[in-house]
């Protein structure tokens, strides 16, 4: 492509065209980590929704445990998750559903959703404490 | 090859092959089904799509979220696509002319998974009859419906998946209806009564059954059907964070048992054996009114004048229920 995607006009663009996830041909992507792949400009990996949140989650290192519940059930793959460690929230394509911290099953929450505008150093600062179990 | 899959952690060793930054609903059911099927495997995929919510938001143009080959069709024919795609790869492999990069991975034993995705409005209505003629002819493909009982793509119309007393843009509840009349249809049985070698229904909230049923149906010969339930937060109309609670909720209270239907056939769609398969019973079975309480969709039955159909409900559930649990222990 001679022109990037981002500098195209809608009149530019050509309907009907097949597009391509790559810039260069990829063998066996199932055996390429993400940020390894040569994504092309035409990969919604390249595009954000962040902008559809209001609340944002915050992801908390110590209290996490690794049980990946996030990273399957993430419906738009903003779980970052590597060598069985969970590693943080992606802001890019996260929609904030909030699904990951529902599923989340420590105890307090190593996720939790804050409102777009809270820095998440200070979110990690305000981290509910543990709850006593109700008898 | 199957994908050895132990736990959750091991899973996550996955490379997507799916992509985010695609315009699904927050918090839809699709991706997370299409994410746990994909990630299911790592031989090379191809996948079909056909018209609906997954084919609309994952390929706006100038973007597609696919790093598989993936081709959009029409609402009627992803079954057929797919399966001439598969029909395509056997002749090709026949006569020694696969590309090289193909043939290399099929003689590591990594031969290409032939998957279609089509919506409950793809499926039960309108991809119908392709869809019967390709389980008829018996290519080898799977074909995983999105079952979110409703046309949620074009605004909520009803399709023969909607279950009674739901409430949709064409069967709206009111002051003189309780919404839509009919219950839906068992398209697991019909598509199992084709003679198809292996079929079943999966949830995605119970990813470790959903995944081992997917390698299941790679690792067979023939045409594979998977139901899966897709809970639709725009149509459902619950909170996207719910989305995992009430799917759990559809299968705890076997509204949506998870089952599978195994035929043992010949190439000439003979029918020597059915088997069906139980593979999850909840410990408690709930009650169907609070998978319905879950739904604002269901709102108006908790009304006095239509708590006769939560009764209904249940009957049903429970009935169903009972069939699948004879049916198994009979062994047909």
């Amino acid at each position: 492509m001679a022109k990037d995607i981002k500098d195209l006009g809608w009149n530019e663009l050509i309907p009907g065209a097949a597009l391509f996830s790559f810039t260069e041909p990829v063998e066996d992507v199932a055996e390429v980590p993400m940020d390894e792949r040569p994504y092309a400009p035409t990969n919604s990996h390249q595009y954000s929704v962040g902008d559809w949140r209001v609340e944002k989650p915050v992801f908390n290192r110590d209290l996490c445990i690794d049980c990946q519940f996030c990273w399957v059930f993430c419906p738009d793959l903003a779980i970052l998750s590597r060598d069985k460690k969970m590693i943080g929230v992606l802001y890019d394509p996260c929609k904030g559903c909030g699904i990951c911290v529902e599923v989340c099953p420590t105890n307090p929450k190593s996720l939790l959703m804050f409102p777009e505008q809270v820095d998440n150093e200070e979110a990690l600062s305000k981290w509910p404490q543990k709850d006593e179990k109700k008898k | 090859m199957t994908k050895k899959i132990k736990n959750l952690k091991e899973f996550s060793l996955s490379n997507d092959r799916y992509e985010g930054g695609n315009l699904m609903c927050p918090g839809c059911s699709h991706n997370i089904i299409v994410r746990e099927v994909l990630n299911a495997t790592n031989d090379p995929v191809i996948v079909a799509t056909a018209t609906g919510c997954l084919e609309v938001c994952t390929a706006v143009y100038p973007r597609t979220s696919w790093d598989v080959s993936w081709i959009h069709i029409g609402f009627e024919n992803a079954a057929v696509a797919i399966a001439t795609a598969s029909a395509a790869y056997e002749v090709l492999k026949r006569k020694g002319r696969l590309p090289e990069a193909t043939q290399k991975m099929v003689d590591e034993g990594r031969e290409p998974k032939f998957v279609a995705f089509a919506g409950d409005g793809g499926t039960f209505d309108i991809g119908f009859q392709s869809l019967s003629g390709a389980f008829e002819r018996g290519h080898n493909f799977m074909y995983v419906c999105l079952d979110n009982e409703v046309y949620a793509n074009t605004g909520g119309q009803r399709s023969s998946s909607t279950p009674i007393g739901a409430a949709t843009t064409t069967s709206p509840a009111g002051k003189v209806s309780y919404g839509e009349k009919m219950m839906k249809k068992s398209m697991i049985e019909i598509m199992a009564d084709h003679g198809a070698p292996y079929v079943a229904q999966v949830s995605p909230s119970k990813w470790k059954d959903l995944v081992k049923k997917v390698q299941k149906g790679f690792e067979v010969k023939g045409p594979v059907y998977i139901n899966a339930q897709s809970a639709c937060t725009t149509e459902w109309k619950h909170a996207p964070e719910d989305t995992i609670e009430v799917s759990d909720l559809g299968v705890d209270s076997c509204v949506w048992p998870l089952y599978e239907i195994i035929n043992e056939r010949d190439e000439h769609g003979i029918i020597y054996s059915t088997k069906l398969n139980i593979t999850y019973r909840p410990k408690n079975k709930i009650p169907v009114e609070e998978y319905l309480a879950a739904q604002p969709r269901f709102r108006h039955l908790f009304k006095p004048e239509n708590r006769h159909i939560i009764d209904l409900w249940q009957k049903a559930v429970d009935a169903r229920w009972e069939y699948l649990q004879k049916r198994e222990e009979a062994g047909v």
